[in-house]
């Protein structure tokens, strides 16, 4: 044993309370932003004026080291600038005030600056009314990228907002006739960086904001993240200083993150608002400068037929709410927030403006076992070094972050076993595990009952075009599948619920040939009253002699999950729940847990995707459990708090994740279930303490959190016992969730004046779905309910 | 520039207590004071745990900052349950490198700083848990708190 590793065994022990091997913690850097991507200078909002700056990236001019438009101003010119006028905050003696701009002539004049700020440095350059100025940027690196990609001026725009003094600018997008107007914004990238160990995955996320105004503002972006995810640390990176972010009760965090920001301190919050959508504010960003948030986040990937699956989601879907929902998520235009309802409301783009927010994503992937395909929903560049290793970046190029970014890698064909993970907190010697049962393939071997197939479909205006399209393609693909002896039911819902009969028919080639027609004849409009659907699939007698299946094909485009969820815990009875999300960029928290109220699994059908193939495969695996009233034999461990509490059936191809904290000593452990008439024993081997260690007790966490929040949802909580164990748990694992946020104040640097203006992050609505039909009729429903 | 209108008095010592107060401002309105931690050690330094608390139970910590020592690279980390747990905040910092022997600091370094909340005055309480050498050896090492003026851009 050498120096360091007797240091580090020393160094464990010693500082006993403390997580000391975070390998996911961002070390500072010179210049946080200088390596991100050009920002978009776009359409100003505020209160000063506009000046209309049009641009290309597909221009190639001269990077550097002295183009003509590129200009640098002293730090001194602006300091003394600053004097007379405190909208431009002074420079450190190290800073420089990088100008980008076109133009011939380079004149400058600094005496002949004035307010705003960009019509000041226009002048500066000696461009006066020639609109030429890009941007204003305190990074010589970002300003050169950005001259790279600039282009001469075209036109101008109008004044669409009089406001900041924020810079308004046209990029013209691939493959999109006419004009897109590019909008000021304050998030300029996202980076992701994951690293994939077996079957979790722990992911850092950057998100750059930087105040592209020239007053100071507060930005606010709502984004999701995975639904499993146990977001387990914050942190808020000012140039090269790091600030890591303590997790609080909800509204102490609040209340300390609006203290920040009325002071006048650079502060930051992150809240959940649903399992999958969490909120960031950033206060006190001043004029030119950015703030970085780091957010990192665990989560088990999921398993299918040899695929295990990453998925990173870009945009929250513009949801419904029903009227009178007390916490809505709503959907409103641009800057459209303030007229909205209470509650979360995400701002959308129109279809003819972008913002220039950019995605970047790494992803690192070890096996454990060989990977023998890899494919993405993005064009990826793939790096190999090892059969079992791979390196996956997003290409480079103009990614609009609308749809979810899915990579799927397929292991080595019979490799993969049952296995068992564990690892044992160092602080107060709790055992935590997580067991991944895998169905050896010849339990599909079982006799195929009758089915009652339940179909409902969504029909609501989110579901306009492809993804009905899809959704009927999938149904009719099941239809064919059946047997005369199967049953079968078309339920579909929208602002109402409607069915194919007044009850389930025999699948004899009549009734199918008639449901078909039904099917082509849906289409989508109104909103998604998916209570509506819940009811009708679910509040009819059970057949005794058939085993029922409910498929709900659906966006999950709503507001009110915990009703949709609490109705389907209340009317599940014997029904098994499948759920197929419809599109790119669907509601999959609503998905996973509707599926996990029901013992079903949820299933995923993207634009690209074969209906017809999905459904397929699915269908065959559903048909035949493969391991029914499953029991686990725990050999030498004692379990306790396992998660799921109740065991779902097992499907052939699809594995059982099963956590839990134990103690004693792991070993081999048994898993019987029922298989047709016999019953079958299935065995998984112990690896201790793996490299994934710390993971283990936060994925736990997160599914204990889950289940109580089930348990909330399902039986209600009047007394707020399920609130408060939520809570101590996410104090207890450093975990964001319904009640407890992360904070970050930094009360080295107060900045002058008042918090400034509230900038929300608008974000384009998801490919595949209607602006018209959700986000403009949504926000109007929305203001209307005021 | 304005300095901090509050009586301050830090006391050192050598691997113990460093109590310092912080009066309070008048009215309510809560107060964010960054607390800068320094260690002053004779030998490199590659590991170190501080516990601050304050006996007033004024303190609340919203961020923790590491400090100027390139071989700490990262944000240091903090005991949950110290801060979970109790009516005010009790903070236990720490963090460790594998650095090489000669990227290790010694004489005295900002370990970190805690961003705090205060909400009426002060009395902390500041303790130096354990400094250690790389091969883990303690460390007859002093502990400081300094509050910096605050600065206002």
């Amino acid at each position: 044993m050498n120096a360091h590793t007797r240091f580090a065994s020393f160094t464990a022990m010693l500082l006993i309370g403390v997580a000391l091997l975070n390998s996911c913690t961002v070390g500072p850097e010179p210049d946080s932003h200088a390596a991100s991507q050009p920002p978009t200078a776009a359409q100003s909002r505020g209160t000063s004026q506009p000046i209309s700056v049009p641009r290309s990236r597909a221009a190639s001019l001269p990077p550097s080291p002295a183009p003509s438009g590129l200009h640098a101003l002293s730090s001194a010119i602006v300091t003394a600038d600053s004097n007379t006028d405190p909208d431009i905050e002074p420079l450190a003696e190290d800073e420089e005030l990088w100008i980008i701009a076109r133009g011939t002539s380079a004149g400058h004049s600094p005496g002949s600056m004035g307010a705003p700020r960009m019509a000041r440095a226009e002048s500066a350059l000696g461009f006066a009314g020639g609109a030429s100025v890009l941007g204003v940027r305190r990074s010589m690196e970002r300003a050169r990228a950005e001259y790279a990609t600039a282009e001469p001026m075209r036109d101008r725009e109008p004044d669409m907002d009089p406001g900041t003094g924020a810079m308004m600018a046209d990029l013209p997008v691939e493959g999109a006739p006419g004009k897109t107007r590019y909008v000021p914004l304050p998030l300029q990238h996202t980076a992701v960086d994951a690293s994939i160990d077996g079957h979790v995955g722990t992911v850092k996320v950057r998100q750059q904001f930087e105040n592209p105004f020239d007053t100071k503002i507060e930005a606010v972006y709502v984004f999701p993240l995975p639904e499993r995810a146990a977001v387990s640390e914050f942190l808020m990176v000012i140039r090269n200083r790091t600030i890591r972010g303590i997790v609080r009760e909800k509204e102490e965090a609040e209340a300390i993150y609006h203290q920040a920001r009325a002071q006048g301190y650079r502060a930051s919050l992150l809240v959940q608002r649903r399992p999958n959508i969490f909120e960031q504010k950033v206060a006190n960003i001043e004029p030119g400068r950015g703030i970085d948030v780091d957010v990192t986040y665990f989560h088990t990937l999921r398993y299918r037929d040899g695929w295990y699956s990453f998925v990173f989601p870009m945009v929250v879907g513009p949801r419904y709410n029903p009227p009178g929902h007390a916490d809505p998520v709503g959907a409103v235009p641009r800057g459209g927030r303030t007229e909205a309802p209470d509650g979360t409301a995400v701002e959308y783009l129109a279809p003819d403006e972008r913002s220039g927010h950019d995605i970047g994503i790494r992803v690192r992937i070890d096996a454990g076992v060989n990977i023998e395909e890899i494919r993405s929903s993005h064009e990826i560049t793939t790096a190999r070094d090892r059969p079992g290793t791979a390196g996956v970046t997003l290409a480079q190029g103009t990614t609009i972050p609308n749809r979810d970014f899915v990579l799927d890698f397929r292991v080595a064909g019979r490799t993969i076993k049952s296995n068992l993970l564990t690892h044992t907190d160092a602080e107060t010697g709790d055992g935590f595990f997580t067991l991944m049962l895998i169905p050896p393939l010849d339990t599909a071997a079982v006799a195929r009952r009758p089915m009652e197939m339940v179909f409902v479909v969504d029909c609501s205006g989110s579901m306009d075009g492809r993804p009905l399209e899809q959704a009927k393609e999938a149904v009719a693909s099941a239809l064919d599948r059946l047997e005369p002896t199967d049953t079968f039911q078309i339920i579909r819902f929208s602002d109402r619920a409607s069915r194919f009969g007044r009850a389930p028919v025999p699948a004899t080639v009549e009734n199918v040939a008639a449901a078909r027609k039904y099917l082509s004849e849906l289409d989508a409009d109104g909103g998604t009253q998916m209570i509506e659907g819940i009811r009708g699939a679910l509040d009819f007698p059970h057949s005794r002699t058939h085993f029922r299946f409910v498929s709900f094909l659906t966006d999950g485009y709503i507001g009110n999950e915990s009703e949709i969820l609490a109705a389907v815990h209340r009317r599940v009875g014997a029904s098994r729940i499948f759920s197929f999300g419809v599109g790119n960029s669907v509601n999959r928290y609503l998905m996973e847990r509707m599926a996990k109220a029901g013992r079903g699994v949820a299933a995923y059908l993207g634009f690209e995707d074969s209906a017809e193939d999905v459904m397929g495969a699915f269908f065959d695996r559903v048909s035949r459990p493969a391991l029914t009233d499953i029991e686990i034999d725990w050999g030498g461990m004692r379990v306790s708090e396992t998660y799921p509490a109740k065991l779902p059936d097992l499907f052939v191809g699809r594995p059982l994740v099963v956590t839990g904290k134990y103690r004693g000593r792991p070993r081999e452990i048994a898993v019987s279930g029922t298989a047709g008439d016999s019953r079958r024993t299935l065995t998984a081997s112990a690896h201790p303490d793996s490299e994934t260690g710390r993971s283990i007790a936060k994925v736990w966490a997160r599914s204990k959190i889950a289940d109580l929040a089930d348990r909330q949802i399902a039986g209600g909580d009047p007394d707020g016992e399920l609130r408060d164990a939520i809570t101590r748990v996410a104090l207890r694992h450093q975990l964001a969730s319904s009640y407890t946020s992360f904070v970050a104040v930094d009360s080295s640097h107060r900045t002058e004046g008042s918090h400034g203006i509230t900038v929300h992050q608008a974000v384009p609505v998801p490919e595949g779905v209607r602006y018209d039909t959700t986000v403009r009729d949504r926000g109007e429903d929305a203001h209307s309910e005021d | 520039m304005k300095a901090l209108p509050v009586p301050l008095r830090v006391l050192m010592a050598a691997c113990c207590l460093v109590p310092a107060a912080v009066g309070a401002d008048s009215g309510d309105t809560p107060r964010f004071v960054p607390v800068e931690i320094h260690l002053d050690s004779p030998q490199p330094v590659a590991a170190w745990q501080f516990e601050l608390g304050d006996r007033n139970g004024a303190m609340k910590v919203v961020g923790i900052e590491r400090g100027g020592i390139h071989a700490f690279s990262d944000a240091p980390y903090y005991d949950r349950e110290a801060v979970a747990e109790g009516d005010a905040d009790r903070i236990i910092v720490a963090d460790y490198t594998l650095a090489g022997e000669s990227h290790l600091p010694r004489g005295r370094m900002r370990l970190a700083t805690l961003h705090l909340m205060l909400e009426g005055g002060a009395d902390f309480e500041l303790r130096l848990v354990t400094a250690t050498t790389s091969d883990g050896q303690a460390i007859d090492a002093s502990i400081a708190l300094q509050i910096p003026e605050e600065r206002t851009r």
